[in-house]
């Protein structure tokens, strides 16, 4: 624990130069854009991103990468409370009371206690990574393919079975983005794969190019297809002295937030997408716990600082089986391992000990970060609520232009805008046919380490299957992913049952 | 509603059957030692199962129907918008190398306003202008990217 703690210090050494600082900075603010804009979620802005940071080092890319992720939670909340619509997904339950906070003219409070909560939230979170991070890390040294390969199938279960409404569609999304990974170069044999003879498609469909076509163009073209104006209205502007909650909303909230931010770990370490599901646990948590819940819903500032505070919590333990497992749960993280790959870091148990100077320096930017968030959301509120005032006519050509520069700029190709365009396309339509993209991109970027797991496994059995069940870790993985399997069907059965007896009972 | 969703399915289906069929061109192996084939032909036919499953859920009713609210249709007049601001984004990358950078963002931020409907060419015409000038200053001069010049020659 002792060490964790000195090399914790180190790594403030490592984030508080004049560098870091500035691409920390950088990434609170272009994070907390992105969660303000709705449409334009992490996923999109990590990897619009992702090309500006060619020209630094690991550790000030990681930096600012992973300040757009916790940022966005931050900016996501202040298009809830003001506007109704949430700037990002993990900020819809924030809607419930925020807003009607602000109806009653108290979107200050509700907004300060936002960015409270979730600057208390991620600091008990960066400081559950420190300690628990390197003892796990250790623990996962002894994983070997046969473990890594069942982690990744539970990681894909878990996933679908939280992500949209029907888990077979969830699937099928999994497995296209298996198949789109499998193009290129085979990873074992190095024969060519789907490539069609065409040279770009060699290295594989660029992960960046799916993220923002998906994420990014997508999502603009179902707003092109709504009716224009919808976000000319109902926006709320807060004054500055209006800001700051009393000492009995601080009393309210703090168990709230407390509560939120242990949710929100526990959450964030497990697979799927961890802060969506960490508010809606923490509201319902929070409406259950209450004295008086019949403020649920008509503004109860408790409904706002504990979910605020899990989705913060969750993004910072979401960080613990990228670094230590080398295995994102979640689709921004997968836009992070990406990031990582590309600046030559490949994350898992060894990082800690092989880039030492990553690990701690970014984990102790998070903290400066948080810093800074709350530093910049507090004042600054009025200034991001008048970034609402851009008219969606305006804003969705920026978007645009953005998503086709930052795309060129990762291979200077126009081979990968074309790419983009495709999945902005099928973006679109999975919207209009209810698929969900996050499994498609989770198994997109981790589709080439599955396969090797898969073919590595089955040449040190010899090709018996029985080594996935055969080994204690890997059995509990593949147990615990038929469990998630069962649960719909159990669903489904328990309706049936209570349809029945409420048939019977009339 | 449910044959749209059929649809959507069939699509997925015969692109596991493709993937599969196409796997079965490449050497394929055994479990012990795997050809370039084995895993995408696996894959293939996993998805060839779950669509197939899925059909099946849609023709007995189990699977639930996305919401009515939601269905899959265009919203009336929406093609209109849609299709000019999808073929200007075509257009604009098929002619990204030869007009250069900051002729086509110009050309495309001009006519994405356009098709949105912000029609005042005295609105239009300095906004694109002073957000590709912009942009130019962000990645070309400060980050240094190389994006194309094109005949303009900058």
């Amino acid at each position: 624990m002792l060490d964790s703690l000195q090399l914790m210090i180190s790594g403030f050494g490592i984030a508080t130069t004049m560098q870091n600082l500035f691409y920390c900075l950088m990434g609170a603010i272009v994070g907390t854009l992105v969660g303000v804009l709705p449409g334009l979620g992490p996923i999109a802005g990590i990897a619009l991103l992702i090309p500006a940071t060619f020209g630094l080092n690991p550790t000030s890319a990681i930096i600012m990468l992973a300040g757009i992720y916790y940022g966005a939670m931050y900016g996501g909340s202040t298009t809830s409370i003001l506007l109704n619509v949430p700037g990002e997904t993990a900020s819809v339950i924030t809607c419930i009371d925020g807003y009607q906070m602000a109806q009653k003219g108290r979107a200050g409070p509700a907004l300060a206690m936002c960015a409270i909560g979730s600057f208390i939230a991620g600091t008990i979170g960066i400081f559950g990574l420190v300690f628990l991070a390197p003892p796990l890390a250790e623990a996962a040294l002894a994983f070997g393919p046969p473990e890594y390969f069942s982690l990744m199938v539970f990681g894909f279960i878990v996933l679908s079975n939280v992500t949209g409404t029907s888990l077979i569609k969830a699937l099928m999304m999994a497995v296209v983005g298996l198949i789109i990974g499998t193009i290129g170069i085979d990873p074992v044999t190095g024969n060519e794969r789907f490539t069609f003879g065409s040279a770009p498609l060699l290295g594989g469909i660029e992960f960046v190019a799916v993220a923002i076509g998906l994420f990014g163009i997508g999502e603009v073209l179902v707003n092109v297809e709504k009716p224009l104006g919808m976000l000319e209205e109902k926006v709320i502007f807060p004054r500055l002295k209006e800001l700051y909650p009393s000492l009995q909303d601080l009393k309210r909230s703090i168990t709230a937030i407390l509560r939120g931010t242990g949710i929100g770990f526990g959450v964030g370490l497990v697979p799927g997408p961890a802060p969506v599901i960490a508010t809606y646990a923490s509201y319902m948590t929070e409406k259950k716990v209450s004295k008086h819940p019949d403020e649920f819903g008509k503004g109860a500032i408790e409904g706002v600082a504990g979910p605020e505070s899990a989705n913060n919590s969750a993004c910072q333990s979401a960080f613990i089986p990228l670094f230590v497992l080398g295995i994102p749960f979640a689709p921004p993280t997968a836009i992070l391992l990406g990031a990582l790959l590309i600046h030559g870091v490949n994350p898992g148990p060894m990082l800690i000990g092989q880039h030492p100077q990553l690990f701690w320096g970014v984990i102790a930017s998070m903290y400066i970060g948080n810093f800074i968030l709350l530093l910049l959301n507090l004042p600054f509120v009025p200034f991001f609520a008048n970034i609402l005032r851009i008219p969606k006519k305006i804003l969705l050509p920026l978007v645009i232009l953005f998503c086709i520069t930052g795309m060129y700029t990762v291979n200077n190709s126009v081979f990968d805008i074309w790419m983009m365009l495709l999945f902005g396309g099928l973006g679109f339509m999975m919207r209009k046919w209810a698929y969900e993209g996050a499994p498609l991109l989770l198994a997109l970027v981790l589709g080439p380490k599955l396969e090797v797991a898969f073919r590595q496994s089955l040449m040190m059995s010899r090709g018996d299957f029985s080594i996935f069940v055969s080994r204690p870790v890997s059995l509990v993985f593949l147990l615990a992913t038929i469990l998630f399997l069962l649960v719909p069907v159990f669903r489904i059965l328990f309706k049936k049952k209570k349809g029945r007896d409420v048939k019977v009972q009339s | 509603m449910k044959r749209s969703e059929a649809i959507g399915a069939v699509i997925i289906f015969l692109f596991g059957g493709i993937t599969a069929l196409l796997s079965l061109k490449m050497p394929i192996g055994t479990f012990r030692v795997a050809g370039s084939g084995l895993f995408p032909l696996c894959l293939g036919l996993l998805l060839m199962a779950l669509s197939g499953l899925f059909l099946l859920t849609l023709s007995f009713g189990s699977e639930r129907i996305i919401e009515k609210k939601d269905r899959v249709v265009f919203i009336p007049g929406s093609v209109k918008q849609i299709l000019p601001f999808f073929a200007a984004l075509v257009l604009a990358t098929l002619f990204f190398k030869e007009l250069g950078y900051p002729l086509t963002s110009f050309l495309l931020l001009l006519s994405l306003l356009r098709i949105l409907g912000v029609n005042r060419w005295t609105t239009n015409i300095p906004l694109s202008l002073v957000t590709v000038v912009a942009s130019y200053l962000l990645f070309v001069k400060w980050l240094q990217i190389p994006l194309p010049k094109g005949w303009i020659g900058f």
